[in-house]
């Protein structure tokens, strides 16, 4: 049993290190040091950056231009993007709709869409909810009617997260009512384009436009836009969810706020009130930290176990569970230090790099922002209480 | 003398195995892996053959994937001298692994054979006797007591209703039973020992063994899970019971 | 990076988990927590036949050599069982510490009666106000000539009633708090002007309280030099920590199986009780727990054996894991199995009382919490 990193791996290390430090556009960088929220243009120059420097597709086989890292190396990747702030990946086009397409699709699809989604050429973004499918997903109920070649789509779609900018949305249709409710569900793509699609954004508490509501309205799509074989799409997705689940516990991402946190703590300016003599606060910092610790060799154990060729298994739940909470308890902290200046709610602050006048010390303005945004970490996904239920069922047979 | 041990890799007896969502198997990821306990009592007793200097060497032999090779340093550990992985990665049925050991027998020259009676995850009970057979020399299955003297081993076999002894001039097969012995537990410095012991590694098909399955698994099940009894106050109650539901 | 264990490790975890699962059963285990000597000595044979008491002792005093990786699964097995034979008192204390400190003599001779058999020991660190910072110790040896006198009161020294020799923490100079100062004394549990009052403790196993009144002793009774066995010691505690966890875990291990399983056949409203989310996320909730115990666990031993620059502040958080995973663990285990959790009869209640034990022991999860705040790491 040992933590060491291969000679090779460290190299790979300082390769990526370098990369978030130097290789991406230095704009980018410094909005994200300043919470600076990132507009459309801004991902995709961040992930065209990945693109060229061939590390776009971490997830994907080599064949479709992927790059074909280890688990551990997938490791370093996130760990190290996370340290340094780095923009996140956005998911929908890169590590959702690509491996169903090169998982299920047939070669005229792979080679339609494939080479757009590796270059960041197209935003994609996902329907997979309904108003009134969350957790229960399979429940949902936008149609999709067969007619000719064609497939005529009906209903909405939601939290469809940064669809304002998306091209094309995948998404779990029902072609099929009369089996079992996971059986006649399909995989579809769908050109944001078609006429009848319309999209309406939902605001969120923290006052940001990021999530979306889809509708359909009798859309035709073309037949050949199905992935896969019709009423499988259930099995495609679920697939996808346990297949790869790299980095969903955030850890070096966590680690970094921590250490900014301590940071602050170190550094106290004089009007934040100094908590590192706060026995209660110190014990809740020190807690967390305990926590992620753990959290960081759990998941190394996970991909210790992926690199000798067992199945990651239910056992990834603990990584979304204890992840998503470890963000949560940060961001209260993050408020704690915050303190009154956490208070005031002026987006300019966070929305544009503008020269607006901070109130207080910069990094209390968007405390709040964070806090309430954040709280969507332990809902998407499969909610803490759905991921419950599968360790509960899976691992230990209940 | 030279004794031949088969051990086979099985679900650990402790495990309680699953059925595969699909009904093709048993899920075996991240489920603890064993060796064989009967395979485990005829390891021990071809080296209390060799404590007691009816033996020379023991040689433990299995037949299947590169993590075999852990349940051949176990039985390296309990004290055989050394092992044979015969890789490979296809489902191995007893015919097969028969011939492969008639195979090696006859390499090595062994003069006894001493396998489990079975394995606990197929519960096949044919090894040995295919053995036997392939190499036309005599069986003593189900052992409960194993005595080798010169050119004879005297088997006590356990058959149904009783005890049965028999004489078998060597080379011969013998299938451990349940009460043979106790197997030892593997002591650390053994453990230590047995790292250093020869452990070479076959390819299957470096036995010219055709391994193509005869059988054709069809399904997998889980058994019927047993209802819930009732308690009765007395025999005239049970009776009663036992009336009512037709069962005398 | 790899956590898939060495031969050594697999095979020795295949071993003692035989072992229990053939000749340790909860009644067997109960009858030697209820005999006079309160373990057997019979294992205690087996356990250095099978070469278990040479684990951590090296190569050339006649050891197996293993670091405290190796140990951890050990303890952890040896958790499952509830095993009460004094190993944790004897190795990863007694051994240890004479391992760290002893003369080279010390070390040919005790510690291949260790590995034999023939020598049980003990570490007497521990006094009220000083359960893990021997700095606080107040027991003194002071120097008259050639010769120790010693006086003070320890108190649960684990595994002080069957040792065979027990090493003291006493201070030789300095004052409350140095680090400097303190010295190791060998002594005999007859040596006079020693008075021992051996108890059981809550979990089953066995202690004692050991007073000295002007005990006078030879130079000889130093283990190696005196003044300098802070060192060793707060080593050999930290060690311990990682150890003792190891055993915890072993332990939460059981308990979850063994709840999961009552929760999948206990019927109630008609339905196994498993059926219920309440008791399913409860349950999810103690896996999760466990599991990153068991991660923790994984850090402070990688840690501690490869001594890096904050190990022992590792060790720290380890032990405050386990102290919060251990309660929630112990006590849910009890709560799912309602009545029968409480009842004595059933081993779930011996499990968390030994949890329990291990909360306290080397300085529970508050007092270490507080050392952490006190003590930031050190930045790389």
């Amino acid at each position: 049993m040992d933590v060491n990193f291969t000679t090779a791996d460290l190299t790979f290390q300082k390769e990526v290190r370098n990369f978030f430090q130097n290789e991406y556009p230095m704009d980018i960088r410094e909005k994200q040091e300043k919470g600076i929220y990132l507009k459309k243009d801004d991902h995709i120059r961040f992930q065209k950056a990945l693109y060229d420097k061939g590390w776009a597709g971490i997830n994907w086989p080599v064949e479709y231009g992927g790059t074909g890292w280890s688990a551990t190396q997938k490791y370093i990747f996130f760990s190290e993007s996370g340290e340094a702030k780095a923009p996140r990946i956005v998911p929908f086009g890169l590590s959702m709709v690509a491996p169903v397409i090169f998982s299920y699709g047939n070669d005229e699809q792979k080679q339609r869409f494939l080479p757009d989604i590796l270059a960041s050429n197209i935003w994609w973004c996902q329907g997979y909810s309904e108003p009134n499918s969350g957790s229960d997903l399979a429940s949902l109920k936008t149609k999709a009617i067969k007619d000719g070649d064609d497939y005529i789509i009906s209903g909405t779609k939601t939290w469809t997260t940064l669809g304002q900018y998306a091209d094309w949305i995948f998404c779990l249709v029902r072609t099929d009512d009369s089996g079992r409710k996971q059986e006649g569900i399909s995989f579809i793509l769908i050109d944001m384009k078609t006429p009848g699609v319309s999209i309406t954004p939902i605001i969120t508490i923290d006052g940001t436009h990021e999530v979306n509501e889809v509708h359909f309205d009798a859309v035709r799509i073309p037949a050949k836009n199905l992935i896969g074989e019709e009423g499988k799409g259930w099995t495609y997705a679920k697939v996808l969810l346990t297949h790869e689940r790299t980095g969903i516990a955030r850890v070096g991402e966590s680690r970094a706020r921590l250490n900014a946190l301590k940071e602050l703590l170190d550094n106290p300016s004089n009007d934040v009130h100094n908590l590192s003599q706060n026995t209660i606060f110190m014990t809740r910092l020190l807690e967390v930290e305990i926590e992620l610790k753990a959290l960081e060799y759990t998941e190394l154990r996970v991909l210790s176990a992926i690199s000798t060729g067992k199945a990651p298994g239910p056992k990834s739940s603990i990584l979304k569970i204890r992840g998503t909470e470890i963000i949560q308890t940060l961001d209260e902290l993050f408020l704690e230090i915050g303190g009154i200046h956490s208070l005031p709610y002026l987006p300019d602050q966070y929305c544009d790099a503008s020269d607006f006048e901070a109130i207080g010390p910069s990094f209390a303005a968007k405390t709040t922002a964070t806090y309430y945004n954040n709280r969507k970490v332990s809902i998407y996904g499969g909610t803490n209480e759905i991921q419950k239920n599968i360790i509960a069922k899976q691992v230990l047979g209940l | 003398m030279k004794i031949l041990v088969p051990v086979k890799r099985v679900v650990d007896f402790n495990v309680k195995v699953r059925v595969k969502a699909d009904g093709t198997g048993v899920d075996i990821d991240n489920v603890k892996m064993s060796m064989n306990p009967f395979d485990e009592i005829a390891v021990e007793e071809a080296i209390r053959l060799k404590e007691a200097g009816s033996a020379d060497e023991v040689i433990v032999v299995s037949v299947g994937v590169q993590q075999c090779q852990e349940t051949l340093r176990t039985a390296l550990a309990m004290g055989a001298d050394r092992a044979i992985l015969v890789k490979t990665d296809a489902l191995v049925e007893p015919l097969a692994v028969a011939k492969i050991l008639a195979k090696i027998a006859e390499e090595e020259g062994t003069n006894l054979v001493i396998l489990g009676k079975q394995s606990i995850d197929d519960d096949c009970n044919q090894t040995g006797q295919m053995l036997a057979a392939l190499i036309g020399r005599p069986q003593g299955t189900f052992a409960s007591e194993v005595v080798v003297e010169d050119d004879k081993v005297t088997v006590i076999r356990e058959v149904d209703g009783g005890l049965e002894t028999i004489s078998m001039s060597l080379p011969a097969i013998v299938t451990a039973d349940l009460r043979l012995n106790e197997p030892r537990y593997a002591s650390l410095p053994n453990i230590m020992k047995a790292k250093r012991k020869p452990l070479s590694e076959k390819m299957a098909e470096d036995y010219g063994v055709d391994l193509k399955p005869r059988h054709k698994i069809i399904a997998i099940s889980e058994p019927v899970t047993r209802e819930a009894g009732i308690k009765v106050a007395d025999v005239t109650e049970l009776v009663a019971k036992l009336k009512s539901v037709g069962a005398i | 990076m790899d956590f898939s264990l060495s031969d050594l490790q697999q095979m020795m975890q295949d071993s003692v988990s035989k072992f229990i699962q053939k000749d340790y059963d909860f009644e067997t285990r109960q009858s030697l927590v209820n005999s006079d000597l309160g373990y057997s000595e019979d294992n205690w044979k087996l356990f250095s036949d099978l070469g278990w008491l040479g684990l951590p002792i090296n190569a050339e005093y006649g050891g197996i050599g293993g670091n405290l990786i190796d140990t951890i699964f050990l303890q952890e097995e040896l958790g499952k069982g509830l095993v009460v034979e004094p190993i944790f008192s004897t190795l990863m204390l007694g051994a240890n510490l004479v391992q760290k400190h002893g003369s080279s003599e010390q070390k040919t001779t005790m510690l291949e009666d260790v590995i034999s058999g023939k020598l049980k020991l003990a570490l007497a660190h521990a006094e009220g106000p000083a359960a893990f910072d021997i700095t606080q110790i107040s027991t003194t040896a002071r120097k008259e000539g050639d010769k120790y006198i010693l006086n003070g009161h320890k108190s649960v020294v684990i595994g002080g009633a069957s040792a065979d020799k027990i090493l003291i923490c006493a201070r030789t100079s300095g004052k409350v708090g140095d680090e400097n100062g303190i010295s190791i004394f060998i002594i005999n549990p007859d040596q006079q002007g020693t008075s021992t009052r051996a108890y059981t403790t809550n979990d089953g196993m066995r202690a004692a309280d050991i007073k000295f009144n002007q005990v006078i002793l030879d130079a000889t009774s130093l283990l190696g030099e005196a003044d300098t066995a802070f060192n060793a010691v707060d080593q050999v505690l930290h060690e311990a920590i990682v150890a003792l966890s190891a055993e915890a875990i072993g332990i939460m291990g059981v308990l979850i199986d063994k709840t999961a399983e009552y929760l999948r056949t206990r019927q109630q409203f008609g339905n196994a009780i498993g059926r219920f989310q309440v008791l399913q996320h409860r349950m999810a909730d103690m896996f999760m727990e466990t599991e990153q115990a068991k991660s923790m666990l994984y850090f402070a031993a990688i840690e501690m054996a490869e001594n890096k620059t904050n190990a022992k502040r590792a060790a720290k958080m380890l032990k405050v894991k386990i102290g919060s995973a251990t309660r929630f663990v112990g006590q849910q285990a009890v709560q799912l199995h309602g009545g029968m959790g409480v009842s004595d009869e059933l081993d779930i209640g011996h499990y968390f009382k030994r949890l329990t034990s291990i909360n306290t022991l080397l300085g529970s999860k508050d007092y270490h919490l507080n050392e952490l705040i006190k003590i930031p790491a050190i930045r790389q």
